[in-house]
């Protein structure tokens, strides 16, 4: 975990605590001083369940201690989401390999549920997109392009 | 108690006209008793003509030669047309309650205008003037002295606007998601519980009497986006027209996108989200307040303090629609 924190008196502990408090065992700490009035901190650690890493990251949160990035078995961390939504139109006509794989470039398509009531008419296709909460804008954004580009009557979440 | 004679001008007799008619032969001596006024019609103006009568028209016999499409044969039946009655007749509050053209606006538009400019109270159940021209109405109200409520225009009964200025001042309105359209909302109920196609879903409520003969207004999402605006203006003050609202209907939802919602345990709702300033059908969890059956509308609010308050209700009929205009005629008195 990468965090920034003031260089005051006391700010390593407490960003510390949060760890421990929550069952981590701490293996390292990566403390690099510099000129700035932020220090760069990068602790590594064992942690049982994701429940132990949102409570750590609640009380890092609570003392206004930045987490910058999240390594997560060497790979970036995120928090993730779901978008459900239903395409209306020839979905499966129009190259569905590729509708699934422009969503893929910003998420991850994890489940797809299709009705074709039968070739020439609309079909109706329910996907679920895994993502990074960060990454809802562009996700939108290609969602809607391709609704535009291949005639599809879209129909969202409440949260989408 | 001393009581304060209040004369009312109603534009408009029809479903909403006559409901207002009998709710205030209902609701006379209430309002005497308990507000101190006493709610006279001066004048009832229809399209071809009015019935002006400034010692209070009898509103029992009127509704009954309504009822028989006989209004014509009111003694006070003249061809004078509404905004003569306008100019001519000094009434406290003018009730427009004529149907809404969301192009145009009017007539509404320029009744609602003379009104308040000849220094009368308006106040309205027709969507399209305030859903087009809401900041510049609100401007010649406030250079006139005068109130323009408009309660009834979204939701029909549902007590929306009002609950925002007398029960939530202090809150700030962050979100609204609504279920505006009663017609859209039982043909979408109706495909989703009898499985039945959207044309089959809305000859049915033509039968019942929910929808037009001519249905896209409701079904195509314009009189939800003319809600939209509304709300948008009053509530979150944007200032924004109809022409901003992004409108997707719900015309080309299929029977298969109903029931693959049904299968993931969602359903399809037309929804006016307010702060997208857009109407669209979207997917929502069959457990979700805005769940809503038949030709019910829900509003959604999430506020800053408040957190979320959802209400439910009627938005149409001309009795349910008259408890709103009620409310404003009586927060005008107030």
């Amino acid at each position: 975990m990468k965090l920034s924190l003031k260089d005051v008196p006391g700010s390593l502990l407490r960003a510390l605590e949060p760890v421990s408090i929550h069952g981590g065992n701490i293996l390292s700490v990566l403390h690099s001083r510099g000129e700035k009035e932020l220090v760069s901190v990068q602790i590594s650690f064992k942690i049982k369940d994701q429940l132990a890493l949102d409570l750590i990251k609640k009380d890092l949160k609570k003392q206004n201690i930045r987490v910058s990035e999240i390594l997560l078995e060497g790979k970036r961390y995120y928090s993730k989401k779901t978008l459900s939504f239903i395409l209306i139109g020839h979905v499966i006509d129009t190259d569905i390999r590729n509708t699934v794989d422009r969503i893929n470039e910003i998420g991850l398509v994890s489940d797809i549920d299709v009705v074709m009531p039968s070739p020439e008419k609309k079909s109706s296709v329910m996907m679920n997109i895994d993502f990074d909460d960060k990454r809802i804008k562009k996700l939108n954004k290609i969602i809607n392009e391709i609704c535009k580009e291949k005639k599809f009557l879209l129909i969202r979440s409440l949260e989408g | 108690m001393k009581l304060k004679i209040v004369k009312l001008t109603i534009i408009g007799f029809g479903g909403i006209g006559k409901g207002v008619a009998k709710v205030l032969l209902k609701k006379k001596g209430f309002i005497k008793r308990n507000y101190g006024v006493d709610l006279n019609i001066s004048a009832i103006c229809e399209i071809d003509g009015s019935i002006i009568d400034e010692n209070g028209i009898d509103l029992k016999e009127t509704l009954e030669l309504a009822e028989n499409k006989k209004l014509k044969k009111h003694k006070n039946w003249s061809s004078i047309i509404a905004l003569d009655v306008i100019k001519k007749i000094k009434s406290d509050i003018v009730l427009e309650l004529t149907p809404s053209d969301i192009k145009s606006g009017q007539p509404g538009l320029k009744h609602i205008k003379e009104s308040l400019k000849r220094g009368m109270h308006v106040v309205t159940s027709n969507k399209a003037p305030l859903a087009l021209k809401f900041s510049e109405l609100q401007e010649i109200a406030k250079s006139n002295r005068v109130k323009l409520k408009y309660e009834a225009t979204v939701a029909g009964a549902l007590p929306i606007i009002n609950l925002r200025k007398h029960a939530l001042q202090i809150n700030k309105i962050e979100s609204i998601h609504g279920i505006l359209n009663g017609t859209s909302n039982y043909v979408l109920t109706k495909m989703a519980e009898e499985g039945v196609s959207m044309d089959a879903a809305l000859k049915e409520a033509q039968e019942v009497g929910i929808a037009e003969a001519d249905p896209g207004y409701d079904i195509k999402g314009i009189d939800t986006g003319a809600k939209v605006a509304i709300l948008a203006n009053s509530l979150m003050n944007m200032k924004v027209s109809f022409n901003d609202i992004e409108i997707t209907g719900i015309e080309d939802i299929t029977p298969e996108a109903i029931e693959l919602a049904k299968k993931h345990n969602c359903v399809i709702k037309l929804i006016g989200d307010v702060n997208r300033l857009e109407v669209s059908p979207r997917l929502i969890p069959v457990n979700h307040p805005l769940n809503v059956s038949g030709a019910l509308n829900a509003v959604m609010i999430h506020a800053d303090i408040a957190k979320n308050i959802t209400i439910v209700g009627h938005g149409a009929g001309g009795i349910e629609t008259a408890s709103s205009l009620f409310s404003d005629i009586l927060d005008v008195l107030s």
